[in-house]
């Protein structure tokens, strides 16, 4: 019977070749520093996954946020659960993208045929800064909003066009209800939807190449 | 590389993987006992460390140290390196060219070389770097001068007990402990100036928590109440003025009920029977609440501070207020509303309630003891110091 389920499913949507594809290939024999990219991607969905529940209760907004935070902390059942760990998570991803980065290169991983995954990653180490970035301001407290203050006046000191690129970070020449809205739609569609589409490209490249192997000390 | 070291590494490569393992299940295997740990990890963080409680922003109190999010605190500290005129060095130029340097790597490093051992300098210097990011980070870590605590409640509860701290340092010089106005007296620019009651019904049904709050915040200037708000010349935050709102809608509208644990709180202590009253237990909370407003300093109070047990027995121009064992202390003399030298009655609008007058009384004919246990070391019908004996216990 299960065989017949499967086979007919497999008949319709090809799992079978992509189980061969995917899961039944050979890949060289390597330690655990080989992990931190799935961990990274593990990190992601949990932080996607939380930051969804998040979302059905908070509020972008300068009257609320903060309210609607306490709320979550206080009033949703598991809620100061789900925020530890959204609120760990991000620290944890950025740690484990960067190692992830210097792991790849302290063994040049990046190297042919590699180039492109590379690229790609470094965009997606810059997106999950981008991410920390306009996360930090969404609880609307204290230190959310002097640090995005400071934050976003860097932006100010480039020369010539600082003050067009401080204006449109922060919406107006303050920090306001428009900046909350724009780090909000940030952080959760564009950078978002910038790393699904990035992750999608690395892993159909780590896929395609197959995982680097550890560099050897030959004297070949 | 040229072609030939690209078939190299590819030959290279496919041995590699023939000598390898299957991607199910020894590499999926591995990722998810990370994935798991992890997982573990960010739930024990969130339960055992949770995240950090803050006040909310507050636009108006610069005095907040801004300080980023701990992995951007390199960046932060390297910017202190190039102030002024060439600050965009450290925004701009430095920035982007790290940026472009590792994002652009593998074109310009193009030596077929995969182990460090022959990648000696690329091993160096990105080293350098990384040590470079940790030590600013350490350095900027250590060298941000700790955050100021700011009192601030996020539960109803403690939103009330605050904003009765608050209030009683700030309104009842005017308002008085209940907020029943009256004549203000001993208030500089404003002797004399008469006050309608703020915790009437009238007051209560009539206006809303944001228009209290914007009354405390901005104050009403032409009626002679100054703006109390970070934002207007004031000292309060936005935190503590809606602390003092909670305060005052929990406390003075009887169409709301006040929780429990408020209630409690703010409730001065008991005193039993034959019990010598302690300044930390009973003194402090009648002090706090009906004398600290005017006795502080920069007050008309004949430098009599009243903020701790220490000024309370020595501060003032008359000191000392309060003698021990003497019932004709300024202090007692003046709550029970005499006209004395050291000055007239105390508090000047409305005398305190008589059990707590009894209270005061109690307290500095009992020696004025300082901690629950030296009063209790001094109540008559105790003797804490006496060993148990067999007698006691057999005692009913």
């Amino acid at each position: 019977m299960a065989v017949k389920v499967v086979n007919w499913l497999d008949e319709r949507l090809g799992l079978l070749s992509i189980y061969n594809l995917v899961f039944d290939r050979k890949v060289p024999k390597v330690n655990w520093w080989f992990t931190l990219g799935s961990a990274s991607l593990f990190l992601f969905v949990v932080q996607g996954i939380t930051g969804v529940f998040l979302s059905v209760y908070y509020v972008p907004d300068p009257e609320k946020a903060y309210s609607s935070i306490q709320y979550i902390m206080n009033g949703v059942a598991f809620g100061w659960l789900i925020r530890g760990i959204h609120h760990w998570g991000a620290t944890l991803m950025v740690i484990f993208v960067f190692i992830h980065m210097l792991r790849t290169f302290f063994m040049g991983a990046y190297k042919y045929p590699r180039e492109i995954t590379w690229v790609t990653g470094v965009v997606l180490l810059l997106a999950t800064l981008g991410m920390g970035f306009t996360g930090y301001l969404l609880p609307w407290n204290q230190r959310a909003y002097w640090a995005t203050t400071v934050g976003t006046a860097i932006a100010g000191t480039v020369p010539v066009v600082g003050d067009f690129i401080l204006r449109i970070l922060r919406g107006g020449n303050d920090l306001s209800a428009v900046t909350l809205a724009r780090f909000f739609s940030v952080h959760i569609w564009f950078l978002p939807v910038v790393i699904v589409g990035l992750i999608s490209v690395h892993m159909y490249l780590v896929v395609r190449l197959g995982i680097s192997s550890e560099p050897k000390d030959e004297a070949e | 590389m040229n072609e030939e070291q690209k078939q190299a590494y590819l030959e290279d490569y496919k041995q590699e993987k023939e000598k390898g393992v299957k991607f199910y299940p020894d590499i999926i295997y591995k990722d998810l006992i990370v994935a798991f740990a992890l997982f573990l990890l960010l739930v024990g963080l969130a339960i055992y460390v949770g995240v950090a409680a803050e006040p909310p922003a507050d636009p108006s109190d610069s005095s907040y140290i801004p300080r980023p999010e701990w992995y951007f605190l390199f960046l932060f500290q390297l910017l202190k390196y190039f102030p002024g005129q060439i600050e965009w060095v450290g925004t701009v130029i430095i920035p982007t060219i790290a940026v472009l340097a590792l994002l652009l790597l593998p074109f310009y490093d193009r030596s077929p070389f995969r182990h460090w051992k022959k990648r000696k300098v690329a091993t160096a210097i990105m080293s350098i770097v990384v040590i470079g990011m940790v030590a600013l980070t350490v350095l900027a870590a250590v060298s941000t001068p700790p955050q100021e605590e700011v009192a601030f409640a996020t539960t109803i509860t403690d939103k009330i007990v605050l904003g009765q701290d608050v209030y009683s340092i700030h309104c009842v010089e005017c308002h008085g402990a209940e907020g029943e106005g009256g004549e203000i007296v001993g208030v500089e620019g404003l002797e004399g100036v008469f006050l309608k009651s703020i915790s009437s019904q009238d007051e209560m049904y009539t206006r809303s928590d944001d228009t209290f709050f914007a009354i405390i915040d901005y104050g009403q200037p032409d009626l002679g109440m100054p703006p109390y708000g970070l934002g207007y010349g004031g000292e309060l935050t936005r935190g503590e003025i809606d602390a003092i709102v909670n305060f005052m809608r929990y406390t003075w509208d009887d169409r709301v009920e006040i929780p429990e644990e408020a209630a409690q709180a703010g409730a001065i202590p008991e005193l039993g029977p034959n019990e010598i009253p302690s300044y930390e237990v009973h003194i402090e909370p009648i002090v706090k609440r009906y004398c600290v407003s005017c006795h502080r300093p920069g007050k008309k109070n004949n430098n009599y501070l009243m903020r701790s047990f220490q000024e309370t027995m020595e501060t003032g121009d008359n000191a000392p207020n309060v003698i021990p064992g003497d019932l004709n202390s300024n202090n007692i003399l003046m709550m029970n509303r005499q006209e004395i030298e050291a000055g007239g009655p105390m508090p000047p609008t409305r005398a305190l309630k008589p059990e707590l007058i009894v209270i005061f009384e109690k307290w500095v004919l009992g020696g004025a003891p300082e901690t629950a246990e030296e009063a209790a070391a001094l109540s008559p019908t105790e003797e804490p110091t006496a060993p148990i004996t067999e007698e006691t216990e057999v005692s009913p």
